[in-house]
């Protein structure tokens, strides 16, 4: 509507028009579709591919992706111009000597800095994602993304093993529900992957008397990368695992250490109509009977009743405006630092507030900005599918964000995401392994406890 | 995916790289496997800038020119060797950055091998003493002004194509920033420079306040497109970030009142950052909004810096404006420019529905600049097919003003989008010409103007021609600009 609102000039310009120049205009309006559409069905979202194709690419400069790959293939309006080619078989998906083309489709790190930009509000990745719906219906999903698909069928987890029950070898106790918690401690398979972080989380739920869960033996991955992959029915299942999970734990409140998690079962799980579609889904194939039970207890869980899930630091912020926490000193090394704004945390989830506020209760700790921090972050790599369908790019991004980062002058990185923590460690060099730290701010707190 | 399948527009004179295999081979032995492409999907990226009928091209499925190497140079060894090749082979290179420039400038229309400039993005430093950066010229605009007003400081150099354009080509293109009124044109902004030869050779201008050391050979480089070697390094002015800004705007009975308060400004020696009149078709467009410009030429004005002169400027704007009938619209339509001006959705907008449009600027000094809007306006209505012209004021000196047209409408019968463009663009130029404007004030030369550069140089053109033989003796600098006739015969 707003667009075209602002073409509404344009209208006398027709009307006034010479007769044959009018007819020529008005016959080019009608035949826009069957000019530049393809013919049959497809997912993806021609009309804004070809919106974002045309655009002078300006949000290029804040692209992280192209900032690290520097080449004209990586820029999005250009990734937008060979999705529109893919769909209108311009060029073929289905010819392997095309794969890289294909692969293109996922060389995107959903940091979403074009959105910030963006004349029509587009993330390009969203875009994309429409493109990839299609090549998963002709079966041409690459195979980096089988194998993560794979890996999510078969352990439940982003990794071949089922890594929820390494927690013993990890030091990690697993605490399972009693059906009766305050809190449940919602952690993701990424942040598995630092067991001190969790050790620190589960110390400070402990500390403050709190009633929580962890569930480790019965978790699945939230299924985020399937929704990366655009396998909706591999995230129907792990989504109707983690939600019964959950609701069998009372918890009113689910918390997580991963933005990416907590955008997961909240924002997106809603947008995709995730267990709505599965309802759907199933409606269609059993016309007549009814939706089960179960399923309409999941939606409702999910969508209206269900518990609040936030992120960590909002709910550390919480307790310390309560002044159920005290935070104190922490160890000289630790006095200056700067903070990596996750991607997810900062523009997904907009809070850019949480992280800075917590640090502030820390009497003697000093905190270097770097030029692009808050909203305007930059990734660290390791978010979408471009890590797999292109490690070069995802570890070039990581470097720029070190350097981004290390030029305040603080060795001690701050951040709340195990992706982002996981990403920027491909961004350091091997001999400053020992001055540059990366750290997640639980573990920090647990240093001013 | 076959290029077959993709109409090229530019191919008439394109000549395909003999012995490639072995060429390519070589450049990946001397500058590095990943530095060199030849894949399709590398290829099919370079095979446009931003020109607006390239837009409409890529909508057809139609590419302007088709290159055979890409490469992406990593440091200016790189660069001598690609030229070592390109020299022995007699191949064509073209510098290719952001890709935003509109006039056809990094269309590789003899094919050949693209140098790629984005890697050339090094911020070196500022120095505050001298207010000046040094950068690499492949540094995006955007993220330059960013880190300069990370330190307290701006370029000053704000065009709309910010987020989409490097140093070197605002060099390469003589480009313009929103805001030059005060701070200049690029050529005006620049300081020093560092350049590689088209034969490999590497000369450097160090930055100077002024000098008197022979001709101002620096200033032969600056909008050379491409033709006469690769800028690599540039050290630019640079300004305090402005102490304040006074959003001032006034509506004025005709173009000509609004023309003569901008023009009695600038003869005071006041120059508010940014100035930009409006027709009234643009004022209808841009601020139907504004009740007080109803059918009348909006004007805005940013003054900005040192806040006892910014209230000064503001006062004398003020009294220039309010002396030639203009109406007081308060700050709203300068907000309303602020919150838009990067807003780029026209480029999306028409070639769906297969209109064909485009922006041309031109200068002019002041005694003709009335007399050129309307003959331009007269002229390109007369088009067949065409829909809209209007224009804006961009940029003013105590001298003269650049003008901004923009056109737009669809091919009339029996004739092709290209031809509806070409004829346009002839028509703007033309009445330029006999106006007394010059052809371009910003954009450059590129493709679309280069027919009609013996008519703005005159004798000048066959000076340059003996330069470009001298500097690039194989001619592979960006060749089918500036010297040549790429659209043969469009000002007949
Ligand atoms: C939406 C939009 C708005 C615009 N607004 C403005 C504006 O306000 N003011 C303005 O002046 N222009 C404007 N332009 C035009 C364009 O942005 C400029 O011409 C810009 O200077 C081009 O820079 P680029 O880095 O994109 O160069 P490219 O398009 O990549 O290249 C342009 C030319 O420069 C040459 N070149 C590039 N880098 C080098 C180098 N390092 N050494 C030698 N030659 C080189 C290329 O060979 C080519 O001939 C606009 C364009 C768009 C699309
Ligand atoms: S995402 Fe928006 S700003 Fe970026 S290229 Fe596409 S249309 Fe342009
Ligand atoms: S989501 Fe990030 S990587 Fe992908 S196009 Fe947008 S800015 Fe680039």
């Amino acid at each position: 509507m707003e667009e075209l609102k602002k073409y509404k000039w344009m209208i006398p310009l027709i009307s006034g028009a010479e007769r044959n120049t009018r007819r020529k205009l008005l016959k080019n309006l009608r035949k826009k579709k069957d000019r530049f559409y393809p013919e049959g069905g497809f997912n993806a979202d021609i009309k804004n591919l070809i919106n974002c194709m045309l655009c002078p690419n300006m949000c290029r400069f804040d692209c992280n992706t192209l900032q690290a790959a520097k080449t004209e293939v990586i820029s999005p309006a250009y990734k937008a111009r060979i999705g529109y080619y893919l769909t209108v078989g311009k060029i073929d998906p289905s010819d392997p000597e095309n794969k890289e083309f294909v692969d293109l489709m996922y060389k995107c790190s959903n940091c979403e800095n074009c959105k910030i930009w963006c004349p029509f509000d587009f993330s390009v990745v969203s875009l994309l994602e429409t493109v990839r719906d299609d090549l998963n219906e002709k079966g041409l999903m690459p195979d980096y993304c089988e194998k993560q698909i794979d890996k999510l069928k078969e352990t439940g987890t982003i990794e071949d093993y089922n890594i929820f029950k390494t927690y013993e070898e990890k030091g990690i106790e697993n605490i399972e529900t009693d059906g009766n918690d305050d809190v449940f401690y919602y952690i993701g398979c990424e942040m598995m992957k630092f067991p001190k972080v969790v050790q620190a989380n589960i110390e400070l739920l402990k500390k403050l008397g709190i009633k929580f869960s962890t569930n480790l033996d019965k978790r699945v991955c939230c299924g985020s990368p399937a929704l990366n992959i655009r396998d909706l029915d591999t995230i129907t299942s792990l989504a109707s695992k983690s939600v019964d999970l959950i609701r069998k734990s009372g918890a009113k409140l689910v918390i997580s250490g991963c933005p990416g998690c907590v955008r997961t079962l909240t924002e997106r799980y809603q947008k995709n109509h995730i267990l709505e579609e599965k309802v759907e889904h199933e409606d269609e194939e059993i016309r007549g009977k009814d939706v089960t039970e179960e399923e309409e207890q999941f939606s409702r869980i999910l969508y209206d009743e269900g518990p609040e899930v936030i992120h960590i630091v909002e709910y550390i912020e919480r307790l310390l405006e309560e002044e159920k926490l005290m935070l104190h000193e922490v160890p000289k090394k630790y006095e200056t630092v700067t903070i990596h704004d996750p991607c997810l945390l900062a523009r997904n989830l907009s809070n850019t507030s949480s992280i800075r506020k917590i640090l502030g209760h820390i009497p003697n700790l000093t905190i270097k900005e770097p030029i692009y921090n808050k909203e305007f972050t930059h990734c660290c790599g390791w978010s979408g599918t471009v890590h797999w369908a292109d490690r070069d790019i995802a570890i070039k991004e990581s470097e720029n964000r070190i350097s981004e980062l290390k030029e305040t002058g603080a060795n001690i990185i701050v951040t709340a995401c195990p992706e982002c923590e996981l990403g920027l460690a491909y961004g350091i060099d091997e001999n400053e392994k020992d001055t540059i730290e990366i750290i997640d701010l639980s573990e920090l707190l647990i240093k001013a406890i | 995916m076959d290029f077959n399948d993709f109409d090229i527009i530019y191919q008439e004179k394109r000549a395909l790289i003999k012995n490639k295999d072995k060429i390519v081979a070589e450049l990946k032995q001397n500058i590095g496997e990943k530095n060199v492409s030849t894949k399709q999907i590398d290829i099919l990226a370079y095979t446009k800038d931003t020109s607006l009928i390239a837009m409409n091209w890529t909508m057809e499925g139609k590419i302007a020119g088709l290159p055979e190497i890409i490469t992406w140079p990593a440091n200016t060894s790189h660069i001598i060797e690609i030229l070592k090749v390109a020299n022995r082979e007699k191949i064509p290179v073209v510098p290719y950055a952001e890709g935003s420039g509109v006039v056809g400038g990094a269309i590789p229309v003899k094919g050949g091998i693209i140098i790629d400039m984005k890697r050339f993005n090094k911020i070196i430093g500022i120095n505050n003493k001298n207010l000046s950066v040094t950068v690499q010229t492949g540094t995006n605009g955007m993220n330059l002004e960013r880190y300069l007003n990370s330190k307290g400081y701006t370029g000053g150099h704000i065009p709309q194509s910010l987020y989409t354009s490097s140093v070197g080509g605002w060099i390469a293109h003589r480009a313009a920033g929103q805001f030059s009124s005060k701070y200049g044109k690029i050529e005006d902004i620049i300081l020093g420079m560092k350049l590689i030869l088209p034969t490999g050779d590497k000369i450097k201008f160090d930055p100077m306040a002024r000098a008197a050391t022979g001709p101002q050979l620096d200033k032969y480089f600056i909008g050379s497109e491409g033709t006469l070697g690769i800028v690599t390094e540039a050290t630019l002015k640079i300004w305090p970030y402005p102490e304040k800004r006074a959003l001032i705007s006034y509506a004025f009975p005709t173009i000509e009142d609004s023309l003569n308060a901008t023009r009695e400004i600038m003869r005071e020696h006041i120059f508010p950052a940014v100035i930009r009149i409006y027709d009234a078709d643009e004022t209808l467009r841009h601020f139907d909004h504004i009740e007080k410009a109803k059918n009348k030429v909006m004007t805005i004005f940013v003054c900005e810096g040192n806040e006892r002169l910014v209230d000064l400027e503001e006062t004398i704007t003020r009294e220039k404006c309010e002396g030639n009938s203009g109406i007081d619209c308060g700050k709203e339509p300068v907000d309303h420019w602020f919150e838009t001006r990067f807003k780029v959705t026209e480029t999306s907008m028409f070639p769906p529905y297969r209109i064909v449009a485009d922006t041309i600027e031109v200068a002019v000094m002041w005694d003709d600049a009335s007399k050129l809007y309307h003959s331009v306006v007269e002229a390109t209505e007369k088009v067949e097919g065409n829909l809209l012209v209007s224009a804006h004021v961009s940029h003013f000196y105590p001298n003269g003003v650049g003008f901004y047209f923009t056109f737009g409408g669809v091919p009339g019968k029996g004739k092709s989008q290209f031809d509806f463009y070409k004829e346009c663009w002839n028509t703007i130029i033309k009445a330029t010409l006999e106006s007394g404007g010059s052809i371009s004030h910003h954009h450059g030369i590129g493709i679309n103007r280069s027919h009609w550069m013996d008519k703005e140089w005159d004798g000048g053109l066959e000076v340059m021609k003996k330069f470009k033989d001298a500097l690039d003796p194989n001619n592979i600098f960006n060749p089918g600009k500036i010297y040549e006739k790429t659209w043969n015969g469009g000002d007949k």
